[in-house]
């Protein structure tokens, strides 16, 4: 009943349509009342040759008044409830997506995509279900139970109604019993079907080791192995499943024959006619509805209540890093001052970044190389203001980046991440992707700036060729190509490759580094990379190494150095030296 | 995604049909559910009838005879009780059949699955095909499970009432017979009307998940560059069309479901009455079998429900159907191999003249012609885009190419059998893939002719051993989430262990670019030089610097060979490969 109360604010803004519908619900239940009792009197006067053709038709008449009543209103309430229930599910959604469009990347990293889905899909249709179906079995298993026990104990005998009732809450118990069951089993069987999912899932994505491997056969094998156990799980839901029905019908059967047992001693002592026990009988027929919704609505609203509970926890993850109070409404720009002493990611206990400092002039170009797990990644997350709670202070412009509205912080920043995500769009709509309706020369500008503009228009359709995940495939170099020109699309003052260019050969690396400064000459560029060719022209290259700075400097200082840098230069260029043996110019 | 049109009737009889054929293999299965069900029903029949003769022939008249009233009350009692326990073997039969039928219509997509070519791979996202055969399957197993035994149980206990209704008065029965009409013009249309209504709801809803999926995925992009509002109102206006949809749905079922079957129950209880009391003006009625119609009616409008709140499963179930026989008929098959006997015995491979194009528009191969002898390397080199990886794509016959052939040892590639092919040609991806399961089983995958100390002769041989004895339960160690818990490195050298276990002929390697440390990928280099001995390779070589032994270097450029010749060869002809030779080794000139 909890789950009622939670939704509490929700039927008070639907006030008017859950009154309204219910009333008519309760409209239906009475009228529901008339046919047994008119079938009643009329197996009565037929019976005792007291029926007349005037009689006849007024018998017929009101139950043709009430069928179409009762047709009207059944339409009616069903678009109150399960229209406002289908409204709830909309509402819903759109919040949680709301709320999803304001957390930040750590709540993206806490969570999969997988479990944020369900949320929005299986349990918000399962509140959706307490809201239509829930509301709907409570009170109709209420009134209708309650007017039709009503009308056998007031209008035909209160004593056989009392016996006719004895076996039916065996009813409600035994579906609510099985309903538990059910559940624990469903979830094996859920889990086994998921395990197949998932081997199917596998399957498709190492579909060419398999193929290379000719494995088809034991491959299938395995799946097939996986497939039996999704059988012998069902099974067991089945063999629970199937016992609803019969449960119910022998249940019922038991009633009719206790009600007829005892409604012949009734008549035969002359207290009730038969017609009474036809209506009677007929009643109980109409009983078995809401003791079985009354079974069935424990485990609905047990559901409901979990997934609300669910949805609720969700919206009520705080929005972590938000705006200061006296924000700044000014895009950042100018110098870069990143002075960290220290900084753990939540919930972890070793630095990720200690003692970082470096300033990075308005228009140069800072590279970043290191091992992966060295803490590159970690500067560029404090940078975006992904993260916070460190010690230190980072300045970008005249101000700290946490004093800029985070709206503005971002306008300043074109950030090139390592996954590059492309959208279910056309390509020109994925690099437009700050405007969709930049015009067609200054998409192609920034696409040549990226050297992705000769690829375009070697794709189907130009750039009207739908990329993503529901689109053509693309390299993973023509990716990241593409990412780079959506970034450059913002013409931002701070530009960040994050690794950016991996997939990228030497070749075109070189062209787009060029190219990027050419058309970047008074902005500020960060690169990370684990080619050093892609940072060798920066004016600062910092050298990180288990989240601090070993060295810094430009690349001849650094080569001077003789340190790590230039260890990783050797590095890159021993193998070449050692076989240079054979002349080259 | 395509949109998806509501289907003919005769396309939605096709699938049925189609459907109904896995039926086959269960016939006997089959009979005996059906057997059952008859069973039931017949108590379902009789039931009323005891109760017609009991207030007939002993209540209306008085007649409290106790042992004809003792032997009615038990045979109601043992029919109900048989019918409750016949009933529920009948229910767990047909649940059982339901699923043995969609075990096989899963394997047969799974199957089909192995026999697609990696063109229908490029085109098709990967959670699409594993809806296929899962979830599509999923939603025939409830056509299955509840459509057939409901619509078979409702169609047994119709006729059953009707049976029972026509021996008690034929001529009220007849009367009744406009109740199928109705009920069916009824199903006619809701079924016109919904398929429409349902499959709009069911596509919003698609749209829906997927523009919700991949918003959370592309979150940190769209929060990068500004884009919440925007994508905020483009979610709202597809949360809004699938709201329309839904209410629709709701408007239909409200119009044309439960309160319609009412309405027709209602007609059934008037033209009850109606009959019997004209005929009582004239003749007397035994008030029993209005009792029995009456029950029988109400009866009756069970099965009626029942069948009205599952088409929208059944309509579901079309869908889902069409969806996976789409896939099972899908021509996009891997390229056909010969029956040739033929063995791979030296490992000379020939690409004569061959052009190739994925999309049937651009040639991604234009006349490609080169030879590896036995035993000898070839590296491919070129910029992104230039046909390295097609060239492996044709050899492993990932895709099928219709000019110029290959050959290996003098036969065409395309006669060979397909086992013979992947025993002797062994492929190392530039990503290594891991399956769920643990080291050994990634080494050995299922083939059961390798024993543990195969997989342990292969690790070491590429020197794998070092790392995976430090495993904590060494090759026994788990592999979860594609082995994302070890290194990229690690990860290829198990990739090459596998590969080296196998002892394959022809080794194609596609060298991996990036984020290797440089430890790792010192042990991966000696590696790979031990496994390309005595063995004919093909590589692709991102650094120069790993292929410079190789006996030929092709130089690829927009699907042509412009360059080939050794490394000291290549170099003096100071071309392509001697610009990306210099550039690699940051040699400004």
């Amino acid at each position: 009943m909890k789950v009622f109360l939670k939704l509490g604010w929700f039927f008070k803004e639907r006030k008017k349509e859950y009154l309204f519908g219910l009333t008519m619900l309760a409209l239906v239940a009475i009228l529901n009342l008339i046919p047994p009792k008119v079938i009643g009197y009329v197996i009565d006067e037929i019976g005792s040759r007291e029926l007349t053709s005037g009689s006849l038709a007024k018998w017929v008449g009101l139950i043709i008044v009430v069928a179409i009543l009762a047709y009207i209103l059944r339409y009616y309430w069903r678009l109150m409830i399960f229209g406002s229930s289908n409204y709830l599910a909309k509402n819903l959604r759109e919040k949680l997506f709301r709320h999803f469009s304001k957390m930040s990347p750590s709540f993206y990293q806490q969570r999969r995509v997988g479990d944020l889905m369900a949320h929005a899909t299986n349990d918000i249709s399962a509140v959706q279900q307490t809201a239509g179906g829930g509301v709907l079995t409570l009170f109709d298993s209420v009134t209708t139970g309650g007017f039709v026990i009503l009308a056998m104990a007031i209008t035909i005998d209160w004593r056989l109604t009392l016996i006719a009732l004895i076996p039916m809450p065996l009813m409600a118990i035994s579906t609510s019993y099985y309903g538990k069951l059910l559940h624990l089993k469903f979830r094996d069987a859920q889990a086994a079907f998921s395990d197949l999912n998932d081997k199917t899932q596998e399957s498709i994505s190492g579909i060419k080791v398999i193929k290379t491997f000719g494995q088809q056969r034991e491959d299938t094998e395995d799946f097939t192995r996986l497939s039996n156990d999704v059988v012998e799980k069902n099974m067991k839901v089945a063999k629970i499943d199937s016992l609803f029905d019969p449960t119910i019908s022998l249940i019922i059967g038991f009633s009719f024959m206790l009600s007829l047992g005892f409604g012949a001693k009734f008549i035969h002592e002359g207290i009730m006619s038969i017609g009474d026990l036809v209506a009677f009988n007929t009643y109980l027929g109409l009983l078995v509805w809401p003791m079985l919704a009354f079974g069935m609505l424990f485990n609905i609203m047990e559901r409901g209540s979990a997934s609300y509970d669910r949805i609720e926890q969700l919206l009520s993850v705080p929005v972590e890093i938000d705006d200061k109070e006296q924000a700044i409404d000014v895009k950042p720009n100018g110098d870069i001052v990143f002075s960290v002493n220290d900084f753990k990611f939540p919930g972890e206990e070793a630095s990720a970044l200690y003692n970082v400092h470096f300033e990075l002039k308005q228009g140069q170009t800072l590279g970043i190389v290191g091992k992966t797990g060295s803490g590159k990644t970690s500067i560029l997350k404090l940078l975006l203001r992904e993260f916070e709670g460190f010690d230190g202070i980072i300045k970008f412009g005249n101000y700290s980046i946490d004093e800029y509205k985070k709206i503005k912080l971002r306008e300043a920043i074109g950030y090139v991440p390592q996954d590059h995500f492309l959208f279910s769009a056309s390509v020109y709509e994925n690099i437009a992707f700050i405007n969709p309706k930049t015009d067609k020369e200054t998409v192609e500008r920034v696409a040549k700036l990226a050297h992705i503009h000769d690829d375009i228009l070697r794709f189907s359709d130009g750039y009207d060729t739908v990329v993503g995940e529901r689109g053509v495939s693309l390299s993973g170099g023509q990716k990241q190509r593409i990412s780079i020109a959506r970034a450059l699309m913002m013409q931002p003052e701070l530009l960040i490759l994050d690794d950016s260019l991996s997939a990228v050969d030497a070749k075109t690396e070189e062209s787009i580094l060029k190219s990027l400064k050419e058309a970047r000459e008074d902005s500020t560029t960060i690169i990370t990379s684990h080619r050093l060719s892609a940072i060798e022209h920066a004016h600062l290259i910092i050298v990180m190494h288990e989240g601090t700075i070993v060295e810094k400097g430009t690349h001849d200082e650094l080569m001077e150095l003789q340190g790590r840098y230039y260890e990783m230069y050797q590095l890159q260029q021993l193998e070449q030296l050692v076989e240079k043996g054979g002349g080259v110019s | 995604m395509k949109k998806q049109t509501a289907f003919s009737s005769k396309e939605q009889r096709q699938i049925v049909v189609r459907l109904f054929s896995y039926l086959k293999p269960h016939k006997k299965a089959v009979s005996f559910a059906l057997f059952l069900l008859l069973l039931t029903v017949i108590g379902d029949v009789l039931g009323p009838y005891i109760i017609k003769v009991f207030l007939d022939d002993h209540l209306a008249v008085g007649n409290f005879d106790l042992q004809p009233i003792i032997l009615l009350a038990v045979s109601y009692f043992v029919i109900q009780v048989l019918n409750v326990i016949i009933s529920y073997l009948q229910l767990v039969k047909f649940q059982e059949i339901a699923l043995k039928i969609i075990q096989q219509l899963r394997i047969d997509v799974f199957k089909k699955i192995h026999q697609l070519g990696m063109r229908y791979f490029d085109d098709t996202p990967a959670g699409t095909i594993v809806s296929r055969a899962t979830n599509d399957t999923e939603a025939i197993k409830d056509l299955f499970v509840s459509v057939l035994s409901t619509f078979v149980q409702a169609a047994f206990l119709i006729v059953g009432i009707y049976v029972a209704m026509f021996l008690l008065n034929p001529m009220l029965a007849l009367f009744t017979l406009i109740l199928l009409p109705l009920i069916f013009l009824v199903v006619y249309l809701y079924r016109k009307y919904s398929s429409v209504v349902y499959m709009t709801m069911r596509e919003k809803l698609s749209q829906l998940n997927a523009k919700l999926a991949e918003s959370l995925s592309g979150m940190g992009i769209i929060q990068a560059f500004r884009q919440e509002k925007r994508f905020n109102e483009e979610f709202d206006e597809i949360n809004h069309e699938h709201y329309i949809a839904m209410m629709n749905n709701t408007k239909l079922n409200s119009i044309l479901l439960r309160p319609v079957i009412d309405l027709i129950y209602f007609t059934a209880i008037v033209i009850l009455l109606t009959y019997f009391g004209i005929t009582s003006f004239e003749t007397a009625i035994e008030v029993g079998t209005v009792y029995a119609f009456i029950t029988y009616i109400n009866r009756f409008f069970e099965p009626v429900n029942n069948v009205m709140e599952r088409l929208a499963i059944y309509q579901q179930a079309i869908v889902a159907g069409s969806r996976v026989f789409t896939l099972l008929d899908e021509e996009e098959n891997e390229p056909k191999q010969g029956e040739s006997n033929e063995l791979i015995t030296e490992g000379l491979i020939e690409f004569k003249n061959v052009t190739f194009s994925y999309d049937g528009k651009t040639n991604v191969l234009k006349n490609i012609s080169f030879t590896v002898k036995p035993g000898e390397t070839v590296a491919l080199v070129g910029h992104t885009g230039s046909g390295k990886s097609s060239i492996i794509n044709l050899l492993m016959r990932f895709y099928e190419f219709k000019q110029g052939d290959i050959f290996i040892d003098g036969v065409s590639i395309k006669s060979y059998r397909k086992d013979e092919l992947r025993r002797k040609i062994g492929l190392v991806l530039q990503d290594p893939f891991l399956f769920y399961g643990t080291i050994e089983s990634n080494i050995k995958l299922f083939n059961d002719e390798l024993t543990d100390q195969d997989v342990v002769d292969a690790a070491k041989f590429v020197q794998a051993d070092t790392f995976i004895e430090q495993l904590p339960n060494a090759y026994n160690q788990r592999v979860t989430e594609r082995g994302s818990t070890f290194s990229s490195g690690q990860r290829q050298l198990v990739a090459f262990a596998r590969t080296i276990a196998t002892n394959p002929k022809i080794l194609v390697l596609d060298e991996a670019t990036a984020s290797i440390d440089t430890e790792t990928e010192v042990a991966i280099q000696s590696s790979l030089e031990k496994m390309r001995k005595g063995r004919t390779t093909i590589a692709i070589a991102h650094r120069l610097s790993t292929i410079q032994d190789a006996e030929q270097i092709l130089v690829l450029h927009q699907g042509e060979i412009i360059e080939k010749g050794t490394h000291q060869e290549l170099l003096a002809q100071q071309g392509l490969y001697h610009k990306m030779y210099l550039l690699q080794n940051g040699i400004v000139q």
